[in-house]
């Protein structure tokens, strides 16, 4: 769908009356813009002209009969502005509009954090945000409250009125960022990282650029303009690969692909490609362990919130992987690199402000995958499990403070010791119909976490959490496709047969699994005959599955068994990596009780 | 009635991850606890599993507990910080659902710990459907045909009484995970079996299909002496069949004469009475037949809700704020409203302006998912907007979303283009709109617009959609004035 060329003529014949009930009806200057076959700043333009500006009223709860106090406010297109602006040092920060998935409460919590890090400074707050849902949205929570939709229209309309100090775009997820640019061209100061810094982040040939500038190594990239021109870039770049739209229009999903038939198979179903919405193409560095980082730098001095690692391995999309903080698998020397890049990153990025990048680890070598200068979806997560206000610091940051004067420069994440699981919660039990294997397209939800002086206790709770409880005893069922049929696999097995547990494998993995040694029962496919798994499964006989995709050919047994699982609730285990870490939770849930402590007391525990 | 002096230390339970049907509505309402009980002197202890809440901030409480919310950790917090009484009306399902348990295991009375907000026979009374329609009986309000069943037999011997179409909601359950609608025997079977899956008590209830009867939300509360107020009324665009969390809502609401709402109210303060929920907010939801006028009481959530939230913001009245100062023992009178500072909260909110919330999904995530709309909640997020009229709230919520979307279309992204079709083209796509139409989706909305720029009337849309035909007939006039405003083009 391409855009046609924005005129800029003028729909001169339009009386003002017109245009005020036009606004009345609650049409957006983009709509008219539309209507017109014009472009939304001549409409803005004719809008200010004819003085067709909103006003703010107040939400009083009364109807006016009393007089309000609570400054919590909408826009609207009548006379009287009961929205007074005051003369103090103003900051505005935009919200992150409707919970989606992807874009959830992580994002409310930055806004709420930064305003009350602004309130600490002195600064007068202001919100602006569209979903009743959230904290930021309780007029309680800023100094002014404006219930408005996140658009460059209603904004500026909002930024004209009070002029601000500053905007704050960087902690309300994508939707912010969005406009972010137009603000600055309608002289609205963006406060913190620059648009220009965030825009280098997400251009990839700049980006990858400033990348060899820095001498860091990244997988390999490449932009596709055909079919054709695709399977030559995959390549060109060898295989497996990660291909993706640049342009997203319902979703359409990545993919990661093994040969050049596949990757012709996704474009051709998948994809309009053409010219002006290429694919891109990224090496996918398969089985490597992922990273991400949040830090906050102030332009200067750069302080490392945490590290977590992820559990599953690369391929899973990092809000739908479990993560652990502090990482657990991870050489001093990848460490040391990985901060060392972060901080080059932040200074080179020029940001001021929360940033989060994400790594990969394979055969030793640390790859930068992507830099976020905004507060990302970890940002409460790290916070909770070390104490360090991310957010709070950030804001102030954005406000001219210093980390030095903030008393964090020399802060040392390394000194939390105890173990913080997140473990992401998925909708699969909301739609009978869809898959639940997990790839490079998030589809969590929302997110529980674990806490505990041990690793296994942290993800045992972090599963109970998530309404995952692991068995204690029992039979599991395993089922690994052919790449998987590996040492570790049969590590896992041994485990879990320590633990008392014991095991039964359809014909392929019971095989592998007989041959080297391990104890394991047989059981039919859905389709080979009865009893099979699934009928094993609703009959309470297996307690833990542990099934990796064997892709197109067994998807009906798979989809069957997915589903008796989710219905009987059954833990349900889709990658190794996962089945690894829940063999130590359920070690340490063997032992007895997990224990419990108050964030408070972990606190404490890190200042003494 | 001044707070309770009995007690030191309160337990508040959170909600848990987000999942469809609990979102951050609870984030909203703890935090809003924490703050309100922890500034009247109470020693506050917390648990939540989920880190990406306000509410765990260790600032804002004394004690927090990022724990998983299962009545064995739950209990072995109590053991620990034994507190006085515990608040499970903040946290949604989960938190009342983990209430419940800690009563029936005996572990509220081996450690001495009272419920507050909600007491336990409330919470059954509002939630076992089948007690919930005896007291409805009571205190003769009507609520629908049917009743509870354990196995799929019981439910097909039902169905003679009943009736096609049949609702399917199993008991105890998130958003209405696992129900439906069946229109024949066979999906009826079907669908009894899944619901009986997702109950985690094995039952369902059954009952006669109020399928587009208009729909309507009350936000109640009550305070120890007696006194009640009603916060706010909601009425849902939808029709009833579509899930109150997948239906565009509206606040005020706009479609019932004053005798209906009076009878509405009447029955609202009757029904907190009856189920005894003594101090804090309910929800109460109605349907009415748009034929006869028939109002009957659809359930009640005895608890702080999503709706709640929207009614908070909507009215400006903090709904769990004051609920939480009512289950410590200030009565309605005595809490001033922090907006005026010079009316109580027993004051009852006046808005001169609506309030329109649209949900937001998310189904391209999910392959081959149905993204029909029913009685079970799909969608993940939702967008509010305020204005002066529904028609300028409507756009402005629609352009809330992020969807692209800037309006009820004509902003460059529909998907028909009604101007450029000819009359064969108009006719075939008038029959294609009304067809779509019949079935509640997502998009639906712009399809109303397209039905209009085609030419059906509002009553034709009426009987297809069930939609109030005064929605419609707003709804017409954006459409109207975009006409107008196009012959303008230039």
């Amino acid at each position: 769908m391409k855009q046609s060329k924005i005129s800029h003529r003028i729909p001169s014949k339009v009386s003002p009356e017109l245009l005020r009930q036009a606004k009345e009806f609650g049409f957006s200057d983009r709509q008219l813009a539309h209507i017109w076959g014009t472009s939304e700043k001549i409409v803005r333009g004719m809008r200010k002209q004819h003085g067709v500006v909103p006003v703010y009223k107040t939400v009083d709860t009364c109807a006016a009969e009393f007089e309000a106090h609570t400054p919590y406010h909408y826009s609207t297109y009548e006379r009287e502005n009961e929205s007074k602006r005051s003369e103090r040092k103003k900051v505005i920060i935009l919200g992150g509009g409707p919970n989606r998935i992807g874009q959830g409460i992580e994002f409310d919590y930055c806004c709420v954090h930064g305003v009350y890090a602004l309130d600490e400074e002195g600064i007068e707050t202001m919100m602006i945000n569209c979903n009743p849902e959230t904290v930021s949205t309780d007029y309680d929570t800023t100094d002014k409250l404006y219930f408005e939709p996140l658009t460059l229209e209603d904004v500026l309309n909002i930024c004209e009125h009070e002029q601000p100090f500053g905007v704050i775009v960087s902690f309300g997820g994508q939707t912010p960022l969005k406009i972010a640019k137009a603000l600055e061209e309608n002289g609205v100061r963006i406060l913190g990282t620059s648009p220009e810094g965030i825009d280098l982040a997400e251009d990839r040939e700049r980006f990858g650029a400033l990348l060899r500038k820095l001498n860091i190594p990244h997988p390999k990239y490449g932009t596709a303009y055909s079919v054709n021109n695709a399977v030559l870039v995959a390549e060109q770049i060898s295989f497996p690969v990660l291909v993706r739209p640049s342009y997203v229009l319902g979703g359409r999903a990545m993919e990661i692909c093994y040969n050049g038939d596949a990757v012709r198979e996704y474009m051709k179903k998948a994809v309009d490609v053409s010219p002006d919405y290429p694919v891109l193409i990224d090496r996918f560095l398969e089985d490597a362990f992922e990273y991400d980082v949040d830090c906050v730098s102030d332009g200067k001095d750069v302080v490392i919130g945490g590290v977590m690692e992820h559990i599953e391995e690369a391929g899973i999309h990092s809000g739908d992987s479990a993560c652990v903080l502090p990482p657990f698998m991870i050489s001093q020397k990848n460490l040391d690199e990985i901060i060392g890049y972060t901080v080059k990153l932040a200074k080179a990025l020029k940001v001021v402000g929360l940033m989060n990048v994400q790594f990969a680890m394979k055969d030793g070598v640390v790859y930068v995958l992507e830099v976020n200068p905004r507060a990302s979806r970890t940002v409460p997560f790290v916070s909770k499990a070390t104490g360090l206000p991310l957010a709070k610091i950030a804001a102030k940051v954005m406000v001219g403070k210093t980390l030095e004067e903030l008393g964090l420069k020399g802060y040392d994440f390394r000194k939390v010791k105890h173990i913080s699981v997140k473990e992401a919660v998925f909708p699969f039990n909301k739609f009978p119909r869809v898959p639940v294997f997990l790839g490079p397209e998030m589809r969590s939800t929302g997110e529980v976490m674990g806490i505990s002086e041990n690793f296994g206790a942290a993800v045992a709770k972090a599963q109970m959490g998530a309404g995952n409880t692991l068995p204690v005893e029992g039979r599991v069922f395993i089922s690994v496709n052919e790449s998987d049929k590996t040492e570790f696999t049969l590590g896992i097995a041994r485990d879990l047969v320590g633990l008392g547990f014991s095991l039964v494998a359809t014909e392929g993995t019971q095989s592998f699994l007989n041959q080297s040694g391990v104890e394991c029962g047989h059981v039919f496919k859905v389709n080979e005959g009865r009893p099979n798994v699934v009928d094993m499964v609703k009959n309470g006989e297996i307690q833990l599955i542990i099934n990796t995709p064997l892709g197109e050919n067994s998807r009906y047994d798979e989809f069957a068994i997915g589903r008796s699982a989710l219905e009987n609730k059954v833990s349900f285990i889709t990658t190794l990596s996962a089945a690894a870490t829940a063999v130590k939770g359920i070690a340490k849930q063997k032992e007895g009780t997990l224990g419990i402590r108050s964030v408070q007391e972990y606190l404490k525990n890190i200042d003494t | 009635m001044p707070k309770r002096t009995d007690i030191k230390s309160i337990l508040i339970i959170g909600s848990g991850p987000i999942v469809i049907g609990q979102a951050c509505e609870f984030d909203y309402s703890g935090t809003q606890a924490c703050q309100v009980l922890r500034e009247e002197g109470y020693r506050i202890i917390l648990i939540n599993s989920n880190p990406a809440t306000i509410m765990t901030d260790p600032e804002l409480a004394d004690a927090t507990y990022i724990e998983p919310i299962t009545p064995e950790m739950v209990e072995e917090i109590i053991k620990k910080e034994r507190p006085d009484v515990i608040l499970p009306t903040m946290g949604g399902q989960t938190a009342l659902n983990i209430a419940v348990a800690l009563a029936e295991r005996g572990v509220l009375a081996k450690y001495g710990v009272e419920l507050i907000g909600a007491k336990l026979e409330a919470i059954k009374k509002a939630e076992d459907r089948e007690l919930f329609k005896e007291a409805m009986d009571r205190i003769g309000l009507h609520s629908a045909r049917g009743g509870f069943v354990n196995t799929l037999d019981e439910a097909v011997k039902m169905t003679e009484e009943v009736g096609f179409p049949i609702i399917i909601r199993p008991s105890f359950t998130l958003g209405g995970t696992g129900g439906g609608t069946a229109y024949n025997i066979e999906e009826f079977r079907e669908k009894v079996l899944h619901g009986l899956t997702s109950s985690p008590i094995q039952q369902v209830l059954i009952e006669e299909s109020v399928i587009g009867w208009k729909e309507f939300e009350l936000e109640v509360m009550r305070d120890l002496k007696d006194n009640v107020v009603i916060i706010c009324s909601i009425e849902n665009f939808d029709p009833m069949g579509v899930h109150t969390g997948d239906s565009i809502t509206v606040a005020p609401a706009q479609t019932l004469t004053d005798k209906e709402y009076q009878a509405m109210r009447d029955a609202a303060k009757k029904i907190i009475r009856e189920i005894g929920v003594e101090t804090g907010g309910s929800n109460i939801q109605f349907a009415v037949n748009p034929s006869d006028g028939r109002m009957i009481v659809i359930e009640m959530n005895p608890r702080v809700s999503r709706s709640s939230a929207l009614a908070s913001k909507a009215t400006g009245f903090p709904i769990a704020k004051i609920a939480a100062k009512l289950a410590v023992g200030y009565t309605l009178d005595e809490i001033p409203n922090d907006i005026t500072k010079l009316t109580p909260a027993s004051f009852e909110p006046t808005i001169d302006y609506c309030v329109v919330k649209i949900p937001r999904w998310d189904f391209e995530k999910f392959k081959g998912v149905d993204d029909t709309l029913g009685v079970q909640m799909k969608s993940v997020g939702e967008a509010m907007a305020i204005g002066r009229t529904f028609k300028e709230s409507f756009q402005k919520a629609l352009r809330s979303l992020e969807q692209g979307r800037f309006g009820l279309g004509a902003d460059g992204k529909d998907e028909l283009d009604v101007r450029a079709m000819n009359d064969v083209e108009r006719k075939e796509w008038r029959r294609r709109v009304l067809d779509r139409l019949k079935i509640p989706k997502p998009g639906n909305i712009f399809y109303l617009r397209y039905a209009f720029q085609l030419g059906c009337s509002i009553e034709e849309l009426f009987k297809v959609t069930k939609i109030d035909p005064w929605f419609l007939h707003n709804i017409w006039q954006i459409v109207e004035l975009e006409e107008e405003l196009y012959s303008y083009r230039v």
